[in-house]
């Protein structure tokens, strides 16, 4: 249990109130928790694989960034037609 | 504890920090517009700080390059990100893009939406 597994669990706890936030607020501030969860999530893959060592790891925090970045603007284009 | 030490943690501390104030505000705020705010810090101050960290302990080697990456993808997508949001959460209030013809903003009727009565009048007053 290094510094970099505490702080990426100090992170898991942010994604309680975005959690709360997408199951309680309107339909815009869901999105908008929920592409703060995938820069959480992002920040959490990072500081696990540097806190277990695995450089190859990081790739996958680099592809959720890529990946939450498209899934959100694909999300507030629909929200923004279908209203 | 050496300096790179110390200063890894700080910065960690700070990361970590920004992130989780950043989440509290989105739950707390009322508006979508509000939470938009809150979710910058975490898009900015917190992955600089992480990668910062990374690059501290670590070093310029494959790990603080690819931390530093992933920090650059997500400050630059930010941006985007966020005005993607903050006008679909416009469309969906005001409902268009462009309602107050006094504020020239985009061009109305993207992607086959009609530019419809905000266009017709925005189009009656420019005689004057």
């Amino acid at each position: 249990m290094n510094e970099w597994l505490v702080a990426g669990l100090a992170l898991l706890a942010g994604l309680v109130p975005c959690g709360v936030a997408v199951v309680r607020c309107d339909v815009v501030s869901r999105l908008v928790a929920l592409e703060l969860a995938g820069t959480v999530d992002t920040l959490i893959l990072l500081m696990l694989a540097q806190g277990y060592g695995r450089v190859v790891y990081v790739d996958l925090a680099l592809t959720l960034a890529l990946l939450s970045f498209a899934g959100g603007l694909v999300f507030a284009r629909f929200l923004e037609r279908h209203g | 504890m050496s300096v790179p030490v110390v200063l890894s943690a700080a910065l960690l501390a700070v990361g970590v920090l920004a992130v989780l104030l950043s989440c509290v505000g989105v739950l707390l705020l009322p508006d979508a517009f509000d939470k938009l705010h809150y979710a910058a810090p975490a898009n900015t101050i917190g992955p600089v700080a992480l990668a910062l960290a990374i690059v501290v302990r670590a070093g310029f080697d494959q790990a603080g390059v690819k931390a530093l990456v992933v920090a650059a993808v997500l400050v630059s997508t930010n941006s985007a990100l966020t005005h993607a949001t903050a006008r679909a959460a416009y469309v969906r209030t005001h409902g268009g893009w462009r309602v107050d013809p006094a504020s020239p903003g985009p061009e109305g009727g993207r992607d086959g939406r009609p530019a419809g009565e905000v266009a017709g009048q925005t189009a009656e007053e420019e005689p004057e």
